[in-house]
């Protein structure tokens, strides 16, 4: 028996007035990976992450949560980082990560243990006594990710979760949200507008745009669907000299000094229709030093702009 | 602890040991203690020692005593001994140099003109104290009185002062057999003032707990967990607490004040009777005794005390849950200017009819505003202490009741839709929106 999608939307509908916030958006969440919730800025995104966590209903629709209608009751067992966050300024920081940890139904002994386990881990275990309006907006942020991580939700909704921290903590955030996901019993839903996150963490995504859902599926095959004939070349002459001998054999569309090599540049270029990929590199190795030729396939970010941009008129 | 009691658990606790709380708390009694200490201690220190010169020109009221060598009052009665005064006579009346020489303080000039436009010119080189001056001017008064009665109605000054007579009016309630009514009034007064600062202190306070955890954003997380009706009823209890614990500590401190002054003033030997000043008395009798003061015996606290607890638990709601329902509509205070404007009207127009109200607390505006429901947790303050019918006062108090949980509903619809707005002007007309959609 196959097991049951984390979630599994179908046909939600939220009008707010005359706007038309979502329409009719369905996708299924797999179990236990990271899912990539996208979309530019007013696509609903916040809307849909609302009514998972039971803030706002649908008008019409369903969302099943593992198997079962998703009520109230799922409410404890998700976790929650909304994009816009804050925490209490005249509490101090362990009073106020124990606060939320009891709210989120933790008893006073599991929640101290367990806190003491995260404030260790991501290193605020020395703030437990100041008041948060002293501490750094990034240590804040740690804690209000650890707070929604505390209680091990089996659905973790993180929206945008790296914004506002530098490298090195975007990094260990980063690690923590592998880790949870290896870990296997946690199913986390990402949404966010950084792009090389999505393709280093997620393993699928759905792609909202204007209340509607324009692309939805595994990273890698939405990755290679997307391929239209281009090719990074890289070869050790000049731009010019390439282009010369390129002659009409193939379209170019960029060409560039590579920067990791020097010396080096790379082309961005498209052959005619049944063209031969080996023929072609073995004529133009003859003329210039070709280093790699590898087939290009287009960024989650290309993707993105290109789904959005291909996108009909706005639902009325 | 269940989430609603984690609410108002943290929205008492962040409150009640701020600094600013526990300071202020403390220093309402202690200031109350300091004010009336400084009264006892200004009234006691105020009649500093008085040596008094009159100099009567027209020998109304003084006489030559070949005994004494010296000029004595025709009416002795009418200058008796006092703790600070002093009184000497003369008809002649000393030159400025000779005046700043003497260990006189002040200088009374009296001739026969006083008898036409009742005034006699008081020379001093530091102003006696009001106190000093009230009463020379009322021993003047007398003895300038006597020589009226004696010289011009050729009347025995004894038989006019068995004859002059002064009405009191001693007030009786004909049903509770009550007396000193207004001066009981002010204790409802004072009562409804601080029930009035409360509302508005700890109203205010709702509005921007409301306006904080919406601006931070952390009304997010919350009500991911709880429902906002919870949030919201958490919130409004933990802080009408937070005035209940003021309300108490209040009432536990002044008792203590009271106590502690009490003993302290009579150890001082400072309470002495007003007819006598050598009998000391102690601090009930002498409160008892106390023209001022004596009617704070009178009123029944417990009554008052019980009433204020529960006009001030729905008063609160009532007002807390609209102050809270404008604190979700705005994104920032300054914001919610134009919509408290309405809010506070009935506030204020209480608060105005309370200080009306003082002369005539069984006046129609009064009574009426008593059973208003928004007026009422100030206005049945004003008559409470009068002796109120019961069923008055179960009428007013359900009145509130049942519109404080009107107006909670009402609010929570204008709350949950609220405070997830953001960016967005809203409209009175949006507010009606909200409340009607379910």
């Amino acid at each position: 028996m196959p097991t049951a999608p984390a979630l599994d939307i179908s046909g939600i509908e939220k009008r707010f007035g005359e706007q038309c916030a979502l329409a009719g958006v369905g996708f299924q969440v797999p179990q236990s990976g990271i899912f990539g919730l996208l979309g530019p800025n007013g696509a609903g995104k916040t809307t849909l992450l609302r009514m998972l966590n039971g803030i706002t209903a649908p008008d019409a629709g369903s969302i099943s949560f593992f198997g079962e209608p998703l009520t109230r009751g799922h409410l404890p067992t998700i976790g929650y980082l909304p994009e816009e966050r804050g925490l209490y300024k005249s509490m101090r920081v362990g009073e106020q990560a124990m606060y939320f940890a009891q709210l989120r139904g933790l008893n006073k002994k599991v929640a101290h243990e367990r806190l003491r386990y995260w404030f260790d881990r991501l290193e605020v275990d020395g703030w437990w006594q100041k008041e948060v309006g002293e501490v750094s907006k990034g240590m804040a942020q740690k804690i209000q990710f650890i707070l929604s991580v505390l209680h091990e939700p089996r659905l973790l909704i993180l929206d945008e979760p790296l914004s506002g921290f530098d490298p090195i903590n975007a990094q260990r955030i980063r690690e923590v949200i592998l880790d949870l996901k290896a870990r296997g019993d946690t199913t986390i839903l990402l949404s966010t507008h950084d792009m090389g996150s999505v393709e280093e963490m997620c393993d699928e995504v759905a792609l909202l745009n204007r209340g509607q859902l324009v692309l939805n599926g595994k990273v890698p095959e939405l990755r290679e669907a997307a391929r239209d004939g281009r090719y990074a070349v890289s070869f050790r002459d000049t731009a010019m000299a390439f282009t010369v001998a390129l002659g009409a054999s193939a379209e170019l569309i960029e060409v560039n000094p590579n920067p990791e090599v020097p010396g080096e540049h790379v082309a961005m270029l498209r052959l005619p229709a049944k063209s031969d990929i080996s023929t072609w590199v073995r004529w133009i190795s003859e003329k210039v030093e070709l280093t790699s030729c590898t087939p290009w396939r287009p960024g989650m970010r290309d993707i993105f702009i290109r789904a959005v941009e291909q996108q009909q008129e706005p639902v009325k | 602890m269940n989430k609603l009691g984690l609410i108002i658990y943290r929205e008492w606790i962040t409150r009640v040991r701020r600094r600013a709380f526990i300071i202020g708390t403390l220093m309402v009694p202690v200031l109350l203690a300091l004010g009336v200490g400084l009264g006892a201690w200004l009234e006691n220190t105020e009649m500093e020692d008085n040596k008094v010169m009159v100099v009567d020109l027209s020998g109304m009221i003084t006489f030559w005593d070949d005994s004494r060598q010296a000029y004595l009052p025709i009416c002795s009665e009418c200058f008796p001994e006092r703790a600070h005064l002093e009184y000497r006579f003369s008809d002649i009346a000393l030159d400025d140099d000779e005046f700043l020489l003497s260990d006189f303080t002040s200088m009374v000039l009296l001739d026969d003109a006083i008898l036409q436009h009742g005034q006699a010119k008081n020379l001093y080189e530091k102003s006696p104290s009001i106190a000093a001056q009230n009463t020379i001017e009322r021993d003047l008064s007398s003895a300038i009185e006597r020589f009226k009665v004696k010289e011009e109605l050729a009347l025995d000054y004894e038989a006019y002062k068995r004859l002059k007579t002064k009405v009191s009016l001693i007030g009786e309630d004909i049903i509770t057999k009550d007396g000193n009514a207004t001066e009981r009034s002010i204790v409802g007064f004072v009562f409804s003032l601080f029930m009035f600062m409360q509302i508005m202190v700890y109203g205010m306070h709702v509005m921007r707990g409301v306006i904080e955890e919406k601006a931070n954003r952390i009304v997010e997380v919350i009500i991911s967990v709880v429902r906002p009706m919870e949030l919201l009823a958490g919130k409004i209890i933990g802080i009408g607490l937070v005035g209940v614990t003021q309300v108490i500590a209040l009432t536990f401190l002044g008792f203590l004040v009271f106590q502690v002054g009490g003993q302290a003033l009579e150890i001082s030997g400072l309470l002495t009777s007003s007819t006598n000043e050598a009998v000391e008395l102690d601090f009930e009798t002498w409160m008892a005794s106390n023209d001022l003061l004596g009617f704070v015996l009178e009123v029944n606290w417990p009554l008052m005390v019980v009433c204020a607890l529960g006009y001030f638990t729905a008063g609160f709601f009532m007002y807390a849950a609209l102050f809270a329902a404008i604190g979700s509509a705005v994104e920032q205070e300054s914001d919610a200017q134009y919509l408290m404007l309405p809010a506070m009207l009935p506030l204020f127009a209480s608060y105005i009819t309370a200080i009306m109200a003082i002369q005539n607390p069984e006046g129609q505006v009064a009574v009426i505003g008593s059973y208003f429901p928004l007026t009422a947790p100030i206005l049945m303050l004003i008559r409470l202490p009068l002796g109120v019918a019961w069923w008055e006062l179960v009428l007013s108090l359900s009145g509130v009741i049942a519109t404080a949980y009107a107006f909670v509903l009402v609010s929570a619809r204008i709350f949950r839709t609220g405070i997830l707005m953001h960016g967005k002007k809203i409209t009175v007309r949006e507010l009606f929106r909200w409340v009607r959609h379910d």
